[in-house]
């Protein structure tokens, strides 16, 4: 799978500071965002961050439909939600009308309520009409549309998870984390065509330490990739590299590098491809290999683990990814494996950890 | 590739004589500019972007050369050659017959593109085709008769069988994929309601929609609705308007062009953003001329119900009818790859494809 650089007319990413831009989220290890796959969302499971917007909703209901204290009540739902998250809903929103003295009845009531959960392209849109007698009135809220857990089909014994690391506008070429050299703080490294940037958690947040531009002689090639070797201490991509003590930041200095003979770093023009790492033996599985769909770069894609080879069939679920994964590195240690993929959705690199756990 | 318009000038600040040269402009400038802001405008200079432009005849072709500098790397193809002020139907022959790579296909005629074997690629809809009742037109003046003349109006009819269904009816000034609200708007043809209506309309008051010349989808459209109005009693003819820019037949004829009266006229609206405040926002700039239309504009932190209320109070002025939704259609040949379909407001993605040509041979 090859870098994706596409032109984004709207979102200029260098010419706003450049931490504008970067949304940090994130998670090292003990408060990772983990997207793991599971079970349908059931009835009532739905993140906190709804239960505020279906609070005000049922406020706007009650304000728009004064005087009526009772409804007859419809829900439809003409978005990406499934059922369960549905019913979820619904019944949040039962609850909450009751405690504000509104009560749903089958006819007769005193106004109609027909609830739409819709979504627009970036949130979800919960629209409630109230009908009495001739007189209608609109009222809706909106929902944020990340806040939901991905929910997937039933799990094999071999589980593969995902860690979102972190995410930003500029392209990625590959990251690391490593623990720095104060007893306790982390470093999440970040290698872009043009910078190496190295961050500290701080403060609960990640928090840019240092950035160091690499410095090419020519703009560098479109599908450009490059790759971290932490125990080494250096970042290599075509014509350049990066040296020194990773945990120590002030240390690292960029040079210009005879051209890469590296098979790994050269880009094959956005020709389909599939990206793998080699992992260490689990759950039984001798030479488990970590591999990449076969689409290009303008589709969703996946990663899912074979043993030895996508022939001999998967021993994993897919883990799905919004976009193409672009880099599929295994750790040093080979327990996991780090994975740059692109979110065509929101238009983001994001950087993730994948790691491998046995059974449920 | 090749496209239907004429493009005069590629600099942005030379303003384009019709609404196709203004979109064709703005396509081609996305490659030549490095960028461009929230407004649309392009910053930097010419051949910033992923090409330069190597030759140019005006209004005929032009050659655009990959950019070796370009900042977000060189695009994979060497080169982009483009033809100008093509018919829709030689764009399609020259793609069937391996001509060209790339085409516009009017959204009207992407089936049948699609029933020849042509590899097809549309866009969510992003363009509005819609109704617009001329400012201080005295026949159009009464909110009874605009309100006549758009209940009557068949949208499924228009969808169905002049758009060959591509395309969507469009009851209000955005998208379903992009507000979440336009299911709110009604799409029902009620033509019982415009003959009740008809009575309280002089008898005498006669009507003229309006189409660009050159746009054969708003001449289908604007006949459908004269039948529309047949049918629901109204006296309504469909009248071409010449297309913005275009010289007479004659051109020593120093007699003024005669102006034509219109009480209502088609327009295609295309979003500038799938972002429903920033697409509504332009639009109500466009229709504020030519409709009236004065509403406030809308604060960047305007929730989803103020973008829906101040649709909805358009709506309800009755100067404005919303008719379909129109995808943008392109055709392509198999030598293509990674070609991503663009997001509203977004340009053809031409930095990022690569031609197989081992596709050819196959």
């Amino acid at each position: 799978m090859l870098l994706n650089a596409l032109c984004n007319w709207h979102k200029p990413m260098r010419l706003l500071p450049r931490l504008f831009f970067l949304r940090a989220i994130v998670a090292l290890l003990t408060i990772a965002f983990t997207v793991r796959s599971s079970p349908a969302q059931s009835a009532g499971e739905i993140p906190p961050e709804w239960g505020e917007v279906l609070r005000s909703l049922a406020h706007k209901i009650a304000a728009g439909a004064k005087p009526a204290k009772t409804f007859s009540l419809d829900v439809r739902n003409l978005s990406s939600l499934n059922e369960g998250e549905v019913d979820g809903i619904r019944q949040m929103l039962v609850a909450d009308l009751s405690s504000l003295g509104l009560k749903i009845r089958m006819a007769p009531a005193d106004a109609q309520l027909q609830v739409t959960l819709s979504e627009s392209a970036h949130d979800y849109v919960w629209v409630a009409e109230i009908r009495r007698g001739e007189t209608s009135d609109v009222v809706m809220v909106s929902a944020e549309r990340g806040a939901m857990k991905k929910s997937s089909a039933k799990r094999p014994s071999l589980t593969l998870q995902r860690k979102l690391i972190w995410e930003q506008e500029a392209r990625i070429l590959d990251f690391g984390l490593l623990e720095a050299a104060a007893e306790g703080a982390s470093i999440l490294v970040i290698l872009e065509p043009d910078t190496i940037a190295f961050y500290d958690y701080r403060a609960g947040e990640w928090q840019l330490n240092r950035g160091i531009d690499i410095g090419h002689e020519r703009p560098v090639q479109r599908d450009v990739r490059g790759r971290i070797d932490l125990q080494a201490g250096k970042a290599e991509l075509p014509g350049s590299e990066c040296a020194g003590n990773f945990q120590r930041p002030e240390t690292v200095t960029c040079i210009r590098t005879p051209a890469t003979k590296s098979a790994a770093l050269a880009g094959v023009r956005g020709e389909n491809a599939e990206d793998r790492a080699m992992v260490a033996p689990a759950c039984g599985v001798h030479d488990p290999v970590l591999i990449s769909g076969p689409g290009d770069w303008t589709e969703p894609d996946f990663i899912q683990m074979y043993e030895g080879s996508r022939q001999r069939g998967a021993v994993s679920q897919q883990i799905q990814f919004a976009g193409p994964v672009l880099a599929l590195w295994a750790s040093e240690d080979g327990k996991t494996a780090r994975v740059v993929s692109r979110n065509l959705k929101t238009g983001a690199y994001e950087a993730s950890i994948v790691s491998v756990s046995c059974g449920d | 590739m090749e496209i239907g318009a004429t493009i005069k000038s590629l600099d942005p600040s030379v303003a384009a004589a019709s609404p196709q040269e203004a979109d064709a402009k703005t396509e081609l400038d996305a490659l030549l500019y490095d960028h461009r802001g929230e407004d649309g405008a392009f910053a930097g200079t010419a051949g910033s972007g992923a090409f330069r432009v190597s030759e140019w005849e005006a209004g005929k072709r032009a050659v655009l050369a990959a950019n070796e500098d370009y900042r977000q790397g060189r695009p994979f193809v060497d080169a982009i050659e483009i033809q100008m002020g093509r018919s829709a139907h030689e764009r399609v022959v020259d793609l069937e017959l391996n001509k060209t790579d790339f085409v516009q296909i009017p959204a009207e005629q992407a089936r049948q593109a699609a029933d020849r074997g042509v590899r097809v690629s549309a866009s969510q809809p992003d363009e509005l085709l819609a109704l617009v009742f001329v400012r201080s037109r005295a026949a159009t003046g009464d909110a009874r008769v605009r309100e006549a003349i758009a209940r009557c109006i068949d949208r499924a009819a228009i969808v169905n069988f002049i758009l060959q269904k591509e395309g969507e009816p469009a009851g209000g000034l955005l998208p379903q994929w992009s507000s979440g609200t336009a299911f709110l708007f009604s799409l029902d043809t009620d033509a019982h309601g415009a003959k009740e209506i008809r009575p309280q309309i002089p008898a005498s008051t006669k009507f003229v929609l309006g189409y660009d010349s050159a746009d054969t989808l708003e001449q289908s459209v604007a006949e459908r609705i004269a039948v529309n109005a047949k049918e629901a009693g109204i006296s309504l003819a469909s009248r071409a308007m010449p297309t913005p820019g275009t010289k007479r037949a004659n051109a020593n004829d120093s007699k003024p062009e005669p102006e034509i009266h219109v009480d209502a006229r088609l327009i295609h609206l295309r979003m500038p953003s799938p972002h429903p405040r920033i697409s509504l926002t332009a639009f109500i700039n466009r229709l504020g001329s030519l409709a009236g239309i004065a509403d406030s504009p809308l604060p960047e932190s305007a929730s989803p119900e103020d973008i829906y209320y101040s649709e909805r109070s358009i709506i309800n002025s009755g100067l404005v009818v919303p008719l379909v939704w129109l995808p943008q259609v392109v055709g392509l040949s198999a030598q293509v790859r990674d070609w991503k379909r663009p997001e509203a407001g977004q340009s053809w993605p031409l930095a990022d494809v690569w031609l197989d040509s081992a596709a050819d041979a196959r």
